[in-house]
């Protein structure tokens, strides 16, 4: 990096005289070396994916989950420290539960992702802080239908019919633009999803990964669950069989 | 004498109630206060007679009370309340008009004294008859105590309210002319005067329209002091007398000078 | 020291009234007496009992005056707020809600009974009731006001599922009409509003065009000379 030096990046409240805020872009940074985090919003419903970097032989299988759960109908996936994730996923909790508390209604995820959006966004103001280093996919089905967020650690936040962030962030776009995503059922979508985490990891650089996986859709009455074992283990059965072809 | 309040007065006026001691009250104004819409504004009518119990305190007192150029407000109540709450609206309303640079509306006006007065659940007993022309229009409102309003074309409060609403029932109707308003609201007034025992005297008027506000004071005195027929002064020497004793009643003092000095005043 | 809430609050105005909400397939239909009373007193007859708290969404307000126009006033900003921060015209729902968290969290120095009626493009037409204690009810019809005791059993016979716009709005003028002629403290005119997706239209029955019902003609006798049914005198022992 050029500026590296000039002073400009040591505090997110000063600015390069360019107008780049440095210490966002670092936290961009963090999020670029995590393991990949999909979404896909299909027809009836959400599928969350991600591909979480083992690395640790000892560690419990399925510990450290990144794919977690803010209201019965919305999850959360994130990509970057995994520190971060949970805070954010505790606010987005508090503020679910707030909303709920005064207008006595389910939220949608795009109020959520609004209110997320602001949080992450104070802190590229002050010195004193340091930015949120993940992106984060917000999803659900709600009163307005099947819903994708993305937030990134400027605070910005974008809907997605298909998202994707972390490592391999590029091929999965590449990957999901092919589907016709509105056309696909939840269920259709789990193998899609798991498909395209097999095929973005990497295995020569990183060692072992483990396939997280989550739904919301009809099948699972609109809650948001982790995808059932036994569809998993076909999914990752499928994805195996597609990334042999393929190569 | 130790820190904090002294709350000693409540338990003797707690003791003094319990012996049967009246706790003194407020000064209530037993009122006639009305107001009517007509053509081209509003017209406010008030009697002018303030008491204090069964005495008169007041002959010519004004109800009328000023919030601005063409909102005027008719108090009923209360005296201090309605006297008190309209100055300090009135002084609101003036800077609101300041920083927002608008001509003030009658509905800010009322909103802002529904709400003081709700905040104080009916404590601030003042009942208001409020009215004025604003750039939307001519309005009319009646404030109760505890904080509720009503927008009417014509509105009567106080003891009097009775009477006077008899008299805009039977003859108000919409579009009055100016002078027809007129006589409608002193003919309600005066009715309250009349025929109310908490109203009486004067009859004050006040006739806002867009182009200017006219303050009627005394506009009719059907109680005027007239001159005795005769006169009750006795002749010297009316009352006998049996007795006579004249007692000198300016003490005198003599002053004896200390001595000393005198003090130098030049 | 003994405070009697009662006492501290005499000469308020209050609305004895009768008040009602009907839901129907495309809307709400929503109706009031005008009547607002200080003791034996009429303070105002034409009273609008039915007020806007959104584009599609009235109360009726029945008890306090003051109490139900400062609760209707705040929901009103809220609701504006709502509107604002979302970018979307709020639900009945959530509407009813703020009005039952304020009645609730305050209910020691309330009194306020309020029906709360509209459209939402999430369910449709809907009808809340929040009665004196500060609960929540969400009702296919609602009555409320002191002339709501009369009626029960009128709505209770005459409702039914599946009416449309006129049918409704009969109704809620029959009930009216027999809730305001039983009730002292209710009376005056009728205001109603139909509230639907397209548009709220206001509706008024003066006083004198009331619908009637039984008024004793055949026992108290009829002077207008029509035919009377022979009615034998009430037997009375002496």
């Amino acid at each position: 990096m050029t500026s590296i030096g000039t002073g400009y990046d040591l505090s997110a409240s000063t600015y390069s005289p360019d107008g780049r805020i440095f210490q966002v872009e670092y936290a961009n940074k963090a999020v670029e070396n995590s393991g990949t985090a999909i979404g896909l919003r299909v027809k009836d419903g959400i599928v969350l994916a991600v591909e979480k970097l083992v690395h640790s032989k000892l560690l419990v299988p399925g510990a450290n989950r990144r794919i977690q759960t803010i209201d019965r109908h919305i999850g959360l996936a994130t990509s970057g420290l995994l520190a971060d994730g949970r805070h954010l996923a505790n606010l987005a909790r508090h503020e679910a539960s707030n909303f709920r508390e005064q207008y006595r209604a389910p939220p949608t995820v795009k109020n959520l992702a609004e209110r997320i959006g602001q949080y992450v966004q104070v802190y590229t103001l002050y010195s004193s802080v340091r930015p949120f280093g993940i992106s984060t996919i917000i999803g659900s089905v709600d009163k307005d239908g099947p819903g994708l967020f993305v937030i990134e650690p400027s605070g910005v936040f974008y809907g997605y019919h298909g998202a994707a962030v972390g490592k391999g962030r590029q091929l999965a776009k590449n990957e999901l633009e092919k589907l016709k995503l509105p056309e696909l059922t939840t269920r259709e979508a789990v193998f899609e999803a798991a498909r395209i985490i097999y095929l973005v990891h990497d295995d020569a650089k990183e060692k072992e990964f483990e396939l997280e996986m989550s739904w919301i859709g009809d099948e699972t009455n609109g809650r948001h669950v982790p995808v059932p074992k036994d569809l998993l283990d076909e999914a990752e059965q499928k994805a195996k069989e597609a990334l042999e072809n393929f190569e | 004498m130790s820190a904090g309040f002294d709350f000693s007065n409540h338990s003797r006026n707690t003791f003094l109630s319990e012996k049967g001691l009246k706790v003194p009250k407020a000064t209530s104004t037993g009122t006639t206060i009305v107001g009517c819409l007509f053509k081209d504004g509003i017209v406010l009518g008030a009697d002018t007679r303030a008491t204090e119990g069964p005495i008169v305190a007041d002959k010519n007192c004004e109800k009328i009370h000023f919030i601005s150029d063409s909102i005027r407000c008719c108090g009923a109540g209360t005296a201090a309340d309605t006297e008190f709450i309209t100055a300090l609206i009135s002084s609101n309303i003036e800077l609101h008009a300041l920083s927002t640079g608008r001509k003030p509306r009658v509905v800010t006006a009322m909103t802002m004294l529904k709400q003081r007065l709700f905040q104080y659940q009916g404590h601030i007993g003042a009942a208001l008859v409020l009215g004025g022309v604003d750039p939307s229009g001519a309005h009319l409102f009646t404030i109760h105590p505890h904080g509720s309003t009503d927008k009417l074309p014509y509105v009567t409060m106080g003891s009097g309210s009775l009477a006077a609403m008899a008299v805009f029932e039977s003859s108000w109707k919409p579009d009055l002319s100016r002078e027809d308003a007129l006589k409608l609201v002193t003919a309600a007034v005066s009715a309250g005067i009349f025929n109310d025992l908490g109203s009486g005297s004067n009859v004050d008027a006040c006739v806002i329209t867009a182009t200017e506000t006219e303050m009627l004071r005394g506009y009719v005195k059907p109680n005027e002091r007239t001159q005795k027929e005769r006169t009750y002064g006795f002749r010297r020497g009316t009352t006998a007398w049996t007795a006579e004793k004249i007692r000198n009643l300016v003490v005198s003092e003599e002053i004896t000078p200390i001595g000393g000095e005198e003090m130098d005043t030049s | 020291m003994n405070v009697d809430i009662q006492q501290l609050k005499s000469g308020e105005v209050n609305l004895g009234t009768s008040i009602m909400a009907v839901q129907f397939d495309g809307g709400v239909v929503v109706g009031a007496d005008s009547r607002t009373t200080t003791g034996s007193y009429i303070a105002n007859r034409v009273t609008d009992k039915l007020t806007h708290v959104h584009d599609r969404i009235y109360c009726c307000r029945s008890g306090s005056a003051a109490d139900t126009q400062t609760i209707a006033d705040i929901v009103h900003m809220s609701l504006q707020q709502y509107a604002q921060s979302f970018g979307e015209a709020p639900t009945v729902s959530v509407a009813a809600n703020y009005f039952q968290t304020l009645c609730y969290t305050n209910k020691d120095n309330l009194s306020a009974g309020i029906i709360v009626g509209g459209w939402d493009k999430d369910v449709g037409p809907s009808v809340y009731n929040i009665p004196l204690g500060g609960g929540l009810f969400r009702q296919p019809w609602a009555i409320g006001g002191s002339g709501s005791t009369y009626v029960y059993g009128y709505c209770d016979a005459t409702y039914r599922e599946g009416w449309g716009r006129d049918e409704t709005v009969e109704f809620v003028k029959n009930t009216l009409s027999l809730a305001m002629a039983r009730d002292g403290s209710s009376g005056g005119v009728i205001r109603m509003a139909v509230i639907t997706e397209d548009a709220v239209e206001r509706l008024f029955v003066p006083g004198n065009q009331l619908p009637t019902f039984w008024e004793g003609l055949e026992v108290l006798g009829n002077s207008s000379g029509a035919k009377q049914p022979a009615v034998e005198p009430m037997a009375v022992e002496v």
